[in-house]
């Protein structure tokens, strides 16, 4: 991945080289074509071509932005109903992520979604707690979550 | 109890790049613009206390391995210097002056002597910040 970022930097500086011309304007056409010469030869570079990494990010982007919309809504209709219809509880939630940063974004991830809120992880990084405000619907919170927040990271940094 | 500090120092450890480039940027603003040598030293303590917060003490001391006394010292010190170097010159004690210097890349820069004042200011401001609450939590 860095490796495919620093070629393409090298290529982008050649094309400045080439072309004389020291503005930035010709540094984004030699990245352009640095880009489409690596995506032609994405078969000799090790790893996953990475522009698809970071179409990748774009849509956890988006994912996040909707997810947020979602959240705050719920909550509003929470608030606003007469009787409270709520029931907390605790539920852990094994993950399969490994490294520090994709636990962390799933976390902060999962306490913006409606309803949950991860208040502890294990001391072996393997379970995460959640707090969520209705544990009837924990299972299927586990399953919404595993779906869309676990496959988008993984798409990410896999 | 020891308590799964993962996201916190995750956190931390990107936020505190941010905050350190920010107190850069005020430190250099101030000659036109609010900012300075004493906001941008209290940022940079404010990004070293964020970690201490994170971390603990033993491994901040491993990162930045310099005692912060001698840091206030040596910002007194700068700050004294740049005020002596102005009678050298005739003029009376901490006159400032400036000039357009050619650099090699910059093209031409408004290079102030404050800015050295400044620095002074700088280290005194993180040194003293840091000593205070690196005494205050080492004390049981």
């Amino acid at each position: 991945m860095a490796f495919q970022i620093l070629i393409n930097v090298v290529i982008a500086f050649s094309w400045m080289f080439l072309k004389n011309q020291w503005a930035f304007p010709d540094f984004i056409i030699g990245y352009f074509w640095g880009l489409v010469i690596l995506f032609l030869m994405r078969r000799f570079l090790p790893g996953r071509f990475y522009f698809e990494r970071v179409l990748a990010a774009g849509r956890l982007f988006f994912l996040f932005l909707r997810e947020l919309v979602l959240a705050n809504v719920q909550v509003i209709r929470d608030i606003l109903r007469p009787k409270l219809k709520i029931e907390p509880g605790i539920f852990a939630m094994p993950t399969e992520l490994k490294s520090e940063w994709e636990i962390t974004l799933l976390s902060l991830l999962i306490t913006l979604t409606p309803g949950t809120l991860v208040m502890d992880i294990s001391d072996d990084n393997k379970i995460l707690y959640i707090h969520a405000m209705n544990i009837p619907d924990a299972d299927q919170a586990v399953a919404e979550i595993k779906n869309t927040f676990e496959k988008a990271i993984m798409e990410v940094t896999r | 109890m020891k308590v799964n500090d993962l996201i916190l120092q995750t956190v931390t450890t990107l936020l505190s790049f941010i905050i350190i480039i920010f107190s850069v940027y005020l430190f250099f603003a101030g000659h036109y613009t609010p900012g300075g040598g004493f906001i941008g030293g209290l940022m940079t303590s404010a990004a070293l206390v964020l970690l201490l917060l994170a971390f603990d003490i033993k491994t901040i001391r491993k990162i930045f391995p310099f005692n912060f006394m001698t840091v206030a010292a040596a910002g007194l010190l700068i700050s004294i210097l740049t005020g002596v170097a102005a009678m050298f010159f005739d003029v009376p004690y901490l006159t400032h002056t400036f000039g357009y210097v050619e650099l090699p890349i910059l093209g031409e820069t408004a290079l102030a002597s404050t800015l050295i004042f400044d620095l002074g200011v700088y280290l005194v401001v993180v040194g003293i910040a840091m000593t205070i609450i690196q005494t205050i939590g080492e004390s049981e």
